[in-house]
């Protein structure tokens, strides 16, 4: 691969996906190919930080309208991701705090790097199924059914066998065990 | 209940709604967060959501190109465009809102957290006289410079929308990359194409001890 040297601390990429389409190793064309090129990226990272759809969009469209100027173009690739990732951390961590007061999650060094260097980022099918591993049946059904298989509280109830108002409290009851065994991760 | 209600919204892939939520309920928000991530294919940008913000971006940064039709935008207009940005949070819009109610060369003065705590942004060595370096720590997110070899800091927050400042450190101003504003390492305003002025950076409090540079920032 055609990097060039005084990218010392960014590795040479591994074998390209598909989906990308740079025309050159060494810097993006203009700001569309920066944004074809990593919106998907950004999405799934916003994704798997905040858990929901709008809110994924609200901040990657948030982390593209602030780091995408047209003076950044002159930079290596490995430069202008490391910069949305950049961005993208301080957008997730304001997000937080301006909501919630503090931060929930956060995208820490290893992810940042995940993405840089293009591996799968997404290990969260992973991550979720060693939460449900550690629960009791009960707790994991309920669990994996509202969030993995997406039963609305009343189709969950009927395939638990039990009422609408006892599958809530299963759900609460389920979500609070499965983070005391999460404990302070983010 | 506010767990239940973020819980909820997140399920029904809803806009989750602020709260303050304790170390236990940021820890069931976590795990409810990993649990739905999980889900299978649910991460990838719709299609309808890459093509949209490609617009907005395309009115933002093309506009320099001849040939576009280029809308003229009011105040209002950028507001709207922004919308969904400036809607992450109440306290922007507090901010946005206080911002148009004070003259635009007044600085809010200096930011002094309540319970703020000396936190090192720089080792001293990495600040020679004239230059300037960003930081961002816990709760706040600024610049640092040093001038006649005092040290002073300003925060990093565009006034305007509270887009994220980058340094230009050849011009020694500090721009916005949302509405091309400029500050000067100071905090005044350089340049901007707002209908209103936006008012220059608060300064934030600064020393040297220990062979760094410190803030004070809110606690962590």
């Amino acid at each position: 691969m055609a990097h060039s040297g005084e990218q010392a601390d960014n590795p040479p990429p591994k074998v390209r996906p598909r989906e990308l389409r740079v025309v050159s190793d060494d810097a993006y064309a203009d700001w569309r190919t920066v944004y074809e090129d990593n919106v998907d990226r950004i999405h799934r990272l916003m994704f798997a930080k905040v858990g929901n759809r709008a809110d994924a969009e609200d901040l990657t469209a948030e982390v593209f309208l602030a780091a995408l100027g047209p003076a950044r173009l002159d930079r290596s690739i490995g430069e202008v991701r490391a910069y949305l990732l950049a961005t993208a951390r301080t957008v997730l961590a304001r997000h937080w705090r301006t909501t919630m007061g503090r931060e929930i999650t956060t995208i820490d060094d290893d992810q940042i790097e995940a993405v840089r260097q293009d591996d799968p980022v997404s290990d969260a099918p992973q991550r979720a199924a060693a939460i449900l591993d550690e629960l009791p049946e009960r707790d994991r059904r309920i669990l994996s059914l509202r969030f993995l298989q997406a039963y609305s509280i009343k189709d969950a109830a009927v395939a638990l066998g039990v009422t609408v108002a006892n599958a809530k409290v299963l759900q609460h009851r389920a979500l609070r065990r499965a983070a005391q065994l999460g404990g302070g991760r983010a | 209940m506010s767990v239940r209600r973020f819980v909820e919204d997140l399920l029904r892939g809803r806009r989750t709604r602020g709260f303050r939520p304790d170390d236990e309920e940021a820890a069931q928000m976590r795990a409810a967060i990993e649990l739905r991530a999980g889900r299978a294919g649910s991460g990838a940008a719709s299609e309808e959501f890459v093509a949209d913000l490609r617009r907005r971006l395309a009115t933002d940064l093309d506009e320099d190109d001849a040939d576009a039709v280029v809308p003229i935008r009011s105040g209002r207009r950028r507001v709207l465009q922004f919308g969904s940005v400036a809607a992450a949070g109440l306290a922007v819009g507090a901010v946005a809102a206080r911002a148009a109610s004070t003259p635009a060369d007044v600085a809010e003065g200096p930011l002094v957290p309540n319970d703020g705590t000396w936190t090192r942004v720089a080792a001293s060595t990495d600040l020679p006289d004239g230059g300037v370096r960003g930081f961002d720590v816990d709760g706040v997110t600024g610049f640092v410079r040093r001038d006649g070899g005092q040290v002073a800091a300003v925060s990093g927050i565009c006034t305007h929308q509270g887009c994220a400042l980058r340094l230009d450190a050849p011009a020694r101003e500090l721009r916005c990359p949302c509405h091309r504003t400029s500050f000067a390492v100071n905090g005044t305003l350089v340049s901007h194409q707002l209908p209103t002025p936006p008012r220059a950076l608060p300064t934030l409090s600064v020393r040297e001890a220990d062979g760094g540079i410190e803030v004070l920032a809110p606690p962590p």
